[in-house]
């Protein structure tokens, strides 16, 4: 086994945590064992903070929690060493592990909703922690669990610890759960995607707060995530995973400059770089297809036998036009409103006020088909896309029967073309959608919205459920089949590099208004606004580590 | 299915099930006697002729015995059936519509799960006579309501799916949506509701013909055994004994199967529905 | 948290009323009055038709529906369940015992079968897919499976039949002190709570399983915490929100499903008094009845939604 990391430098100096050809088998339902862990190897040092980067499926969040010994039912360690502080976790028994958790290892799980016991508050169930794996008297813990609530920067923690896990917001539960982690100052402290359940703005404080423990602590930490920025922002180390192997490992800087595995080059070469120039085609001088003025939405459902109090506007005032054949971007979080957005276009849902003009002609609740055919929509996941008891062939074709009355032959051979287009071979059009992997599923939604022939489609986070190494293919092709229709498109994500690559034009959306709307060179260079500064900042973190120069210019 | 079958209590219920069925089936080709002649004395033990003795009325037990599911298997499966066809219509179009609708049927369905299950039936039965058609409706519209439960839940997630909004957006009609996106995908769980609630329906058809509220005599009915012979439980057990058993190796058989059924299916069988 | 109570009460008592309602007009569309069923087809042939009409006159049989419909929902105020048909006996007094005997059964059941059950759950969550909780589950499948009537009588054939321990019928009577009544039916009792054990052990069993699956367990897990204290802090009482609220909808199915096991110890409960009046058409007690199991579940289910309020600090706010 070649250990060419191990040579480019001196041996890790008093690691902490040695790792050595770790093997994780899970037996499936017919009986078959898979190995989700292969012959992973590694050190770390005290004080230093280890990046495992990977996608799913790669076996990062397995390998995490293998490092407390721990093991989801369905598999078991088949084989190679954990040593941490000279003892090997994988040897020990189970009461001298349970020993060890909590106090000398511990670990942030990655949903703090779902990590934090619902029925009590967050107070005692850290006070818990501290009674039973530090050993303080209740009154020593609940004076400690205060201190420790206040070091992570919880607002008012003598009322905070009195309250529920669901009545904090997803920062502080993030914070409440590294608190419970963090309670015995552990020798080494796992963190399983820590900030990807967060908007950008709380991620970056999460990241600041970990990278003040990190300097105070005198443990090793390893941080799980799949996002590149992450790891060049907080991690001195990093260890890429794919399909349950190391694919490489090394400092950040290094890696992240000069990646030397082409899996590793594949992954950055997804990360944003703004100094390079955009791919996106501009469009040709049209018309306006579509014209949103001061369109606001409020989320209310009437009923006979209830009253639900409107809650907060999810819109409000949102205008933009849309040239034909133009991409515009629609960048915002979860909570921006975006979402609503992209429904009102395609009439799932219908505003409160403001006006939707599509081709000259406004848009009511209730559309004529021909509208109904031309505006299009492609969604998030692609295995809900389609539905799983047809084939992927009778989805696509179903809205050439409808709009365009072709019949089965004729519907047949149109579906295979569209297919062509899309570097989909025609011998899948039988097949179901299980069959299919995500990026060919995402396709085939694709392919069926633009059986309909249409003017405008709307796609609403297409690549967000899909793998980075698959991200870039089906941009590609989208982007082919849009020019080739002359299609107008709304794309509607949170991801930067996605808009760098398809859209000459960008809106910037946060809790349902428009921050910023203009050029996306223009914008992503040089951002006014603080909210899209923060975006990009924290976007461009893989680009530009390695490169002291850009880190300071842009922080 | 196979991977049911790989279970050995699914396996021994379905085996069960089908056990039952068949002789049910061929009872009119296998029973020694007619199981409404009168043939002999009433009351004499189990013997050679008669393999479980005479009834209070002088009939072959056993005949009656061989004879006793058809009606209840009849009437149990096929409840199940219009209670799973039924539940799942009204289930679905109360997830599609949700507002008004949806809140007045689940209202509809909390109201009629309080009445309890022997007055309803006991009140169609005299307005309506106490035919099999009758009780056929009757049990099957009680064992209707946690169908429309299940399936609305189910269907509720279902909509949320991007095939059903796509089709949403293209303006395809509510009843094509039903059928063609949502009743499909609930196959599955309408597969081990059937099985559920044809064992509920078949106990509760059994306690029925118990109080005289169900299958009436001359027809022969192991319920109505059962209750005939109660008073004779010390003199001639076997008479009461039998046909018990034989409800309660039915249902159990239905009941492992259809555990097994939601097992390899990836489903919860515990649901909380009326019984 | 009262604006939530005042509310469920408030609906309790609209689906309260709609019941009564339903209860009344069903019962009256049964063909047939009880003059009818009460008289021999002789009598009826040579009743003169003036007498016949002045019988049906003094017990209010020949008012118009709505007439009432309405005298029936202002005795339901009032407490006046009206009176029989043929004996013109008070309502009120033919029910209010064996009402009292069913749900002190079904009381005495629960309050038997829910400690018996939780601890079955427990163990057979704690022991996953080992020899005991496989047994366990058999156990509880053959238990549910089995008709009430049919496990009553099994116990009648063992328990007082081949080894004569204990009573086979109930030979306390209707107006007796619940204790006396309730300590002459042991094998009815223990037929309901074999039934009610199966039943709830499953629930909880499947209930407490997932929640030792979730998130918070592992976490807890991994943090060191001892198991017992993640199953009896953590776990239990998150297993117990739909489990209580699963074991109040059985509880009112309870009422009204102990009728089986009544008949089959003569047991005077309710369901021996409904079948004996749905055979007489006996209208107003049956309707007495059926509004009496319908408050049952109609209570209960309030009580089931409060306590699911009460307990999950998620519903409030």
């Amino acid at each position: 086994m070649p250990l060419g990391w191990m040579q480019h430098e001196a041996a890790v100096a008093e690691p902490v945590l040695q790792v050595r050809d770790l093997s994780i088998a899970w037996r499936g339902p017919d009986g078959r064992a898979n190995r989700v862990v292969d012959g992973v190897s590694f050190d770390l040092a005290a004080g230093a903070t280890l990046g495992i980067a990977g996608e799913s499926g790669s076996g990062k969040s397995t390998l995490a929690r293998a490092l407390l010994g721990h093991c989801r039912t369905g598999s078991t360690i088949s084989g190679g060493s954990i040593r941490l502080n000279g003892d090997d976790l994988v040897a020990l028994s189970a009461p001298d592990l349970a020993r060890r958790r909590g106090r000398v290892m511990a670990m942030v799980p990655q949903n703090p909703l779902a990590s934090l016991t619902f029925h009590m508050t967050v107070g005692r169930q850290l006070q818990e922690v501290l009674r039973l794996r530090a050993g303080l008297s209740d009154k020593a813990a609940r004076l400690r669990a205060l201190e420790l609530f206040d070091q992570m920067g919880l607002p008012e923690p003598e009322q905070l610890m009195g309250r529920y896990p669901h009545q904090l917001s997803g920062g502080q539960r993030q914070r409440v759960v590294l608190a419970c982690a963090i309670a015995c100052d552990p020798l080494l402290l796992v963190l399983d995607e820590p900030t990807t359940a967060l908007d950008k703005t709380t991620e970056a404080q999460v990241l600041e707060l970990i990278r003040r423990l990190r300097s105070a602590r005198q443990g090793a930490m390893v941080i799980v995530t799949h996002d590149l920025n992450v790891v060049a922002d907080i991690c001195d180390r990093v260890l890429v995973m794919q399909h349950g192997r190391i694919v490489e490992q090394g400092p950040v800087a290094e890696v992240f400059v000069s990646p030397r595995e082409a899996y590793t080059r594949l992954l950055l070469g997804a990360a944003l770089r703004v100094e390079e120039a955009s791919r996106a085609k501009p469009a040709a001088p049209g018309q306006a297809l579509l014209e949103i003025t001061g369109l606001g939405f409020r989320y209310a459902r009437p009923s006979i036998l209830r009253r639900i109090a409107p809650g907060p506007p999810i819109l409000e005032d949102i205008g933009l036009t849309l040239a034909q054949g133009e991409v515009l971007g629609v960048i915002g979080e979860s909570g921006s409103g975006k979402t609503t957005l992209g429904g009102i276009v395609t009439g799932l849902l219908t505003a409160d006020t403001g006006r939707v003009v599509f081709d000259g002609a406004a848009l009511a609740a209730r559309r004529t088909p021909e509208q109904r055919r031309r505006i299009q929509m492609v969604f998030q996941d692609p295995l809900s896309s389609l539905n799983p008891r047809r084939r992927v062939g009778d989805s696509v074709m179903r809205p050439l029967r409808l709009f365009q009355g072709l019949d089965q032959r004729a519907a047949s051979r149109r579906a295979a073309e569209l297919f062509e287009q899309l570097g989909l071979e025609p011998e899948l059009l039988s097949r179901f959608p299980r069959q299919l992997s995500g990026g060919q599923q995402q396709r085939v939604a694709i392919a069926r919205a633009f059986a309909a022939g249409p003017d405008l489609l709307i796609c609403d986070e297409i690549t967000s459920a899909l793998d980075a190494s698959v991200q870039a293919q089906l941009l590609d092709h989208l982007a082919a089949i849009q020019r080739r229709q002359g299609t107008a498109m709304l794309l509607i994500t949170h991801d930067l590099s996605v808009v760098w690559r398809m859209a000459r034009r960008v809106v910037v959306m946060r809790g349902g208004r428009i921050l910023e709307a203009g050029e996306t060179e223009v914008i992503f260079r040089s951002p006014t606004n603080p909210y899209t500064a923060a975006l990009l900042g924290a976007a461009t973190r893989a680009a530009r580590a390695g490169h002291p120069e850009l880190i300071e210019a842009n922080g | 299915m196979r991977a049911m079958l790989l279970r050995p209590a699914a396996s021994l219920g379905l085996l069960l099930v089908i056990a039952h069925v068949l002789i049910a089936i061929a009872a009119p080709w296998i029973a020694p006697f007619a199981p409404t002649s009168l043939l002999d004395t009433p009351l004499e033990p189990p013997n050679a002729t008669y393999w479980l003795g005479t009834d209070d009325l002088g009939r072959d037990a056993f005949s009656r015995l061989l004879w006793g599911g058809r009606v209840a298997m009849l009437v149990a499966f096929s409840a199940g059936a219009v209670a799973v066809l039924g539940g799942a219509l009204l289930g679905l179009s109360a997830a599609y519509r949700r507002g008004s609708f949806d809140d007045v049927l689940l209202r509809l369905v909390e109201m009629k799960l309080a009445v309890p299950t022997i007055l309803f039936v006991a009140i169609f039965v005299t307005g309506f006579g106490q035919s099999v058609p009758v009780l056929i409706v009757a049990v099957g519209i009680i064992q209707m309501m946690g169908v429309v439960r299940t399936t609305r839940a189910a269907g509720i997630v279902l909509m949320e799916q991007g095939y059903v909004r796509a089709a949403q957006l293209n303006g395809e009609s509510g009843p094509t949506i039903i059928l063609r996106d949502l009743l499909p995908n609930v196959a599955d769980l309408m597969a081990v509701e059937f099985a559920l609630r044809a064992s509920s329906a078949l106990l509760l058809v059994s306690a029925l013909s118990f109080l005289g509220l169900g299958i009436s005599p001359p027809t022969p009915d192991w319920g109505l055994m059962v209750e005939d012979g109660m008073a004779l439980l010390e003199s001639e057990p076997a008479l009461v004994l039998a046909p018990a058993l034989c409800i309660a190796t039915l249902v159990l058989g239905i009941n492992l199967a259809a555990e097994g059924l939601a097992d390899a299916l990836g489903l919860d069988a515990a649901r909380g529905g009326s019984g | 948290m009262i604006y939530l109570i005042l509310r469920r009460g408030a609906l309790s008592l609209a689906t309260l009323f709609l019941l009564a309602s339903f209860i009344f007009f069903a019962t009256e569309v049964l063909p047939g009055d009880a003059l009818d069923v009460s008289l021999s087809a002789d009598e009826l042939a040579m009743m003169p038709p003036e007498v016949l009409a002045r019988r049906k006159a003094e017990l209010g049989l020949d008012r118009p529906i709505l007439e009432r419909y309405l005298s029936f929902l202002g005795g339901l105020l009032t407490f006046d369940l009206g009176r029989t048909i043929i004996t013109r006996a008070a309502v009120a007094d033919i029910v209010t015992m064996p009402l009292r005997n069913s749900l002190a059964l079904a009381g005495v059941t629960l309050l038997l079968a829910l400690p018996v059950a939780l601890a079955i759950a427990m163990a057979a969550a704690h022991a996953k897919g080992r020899v005991l909780d496989n047994a366990v589950s058999g156990a509880a499948i053959i238990g549910y499976s089995i008709p009430e009537f049919v496990t009553g009588l099994l116990l009648i054939a063992v328990f007082a039949v081949w080894w004569p321990l204990f009573p086979a019928t109930v030979t306390a009577s209707t107006d007796d002190p619940l204790g006396v009544l309730l300590a002459a039916a042991p094998l009815a009792i223990a037929t309901t709570i074999i039934g009610s054990i199966a039943y709830l052990g499953r629930i909880l069993r499947v209930g407490l399983i997932e929640v030792m699956a979730s998130d918070f367990v592992e976490r807890l897990h991994l943090s060191g915490i001892p198991r017992w204290r993640i199953l009896w802090l953590h776990a239990l009482p998150a297993a117990m929100i739909p489990g209580l609220s699963a074991a109040a909808l059985y509880a009112a199915a309870l009422v009204s499903g102990v009728v089986v096991v009544e008949l089959v110890f003569a047991y005077p409960g309710i369901g021996a008094e409904l079948v004996r009046a749905v055979t007489r058409r006996e209208v107003h007690v049956v309707q007495a009845i059926a509004l009496a199991a319908a408050i049952c579940v109609v209570l209960f289910n309030l009580v089931a939604d409060l306590s699911i309020a009460a307990l999950d600090p998620r519903t409030r706010r």
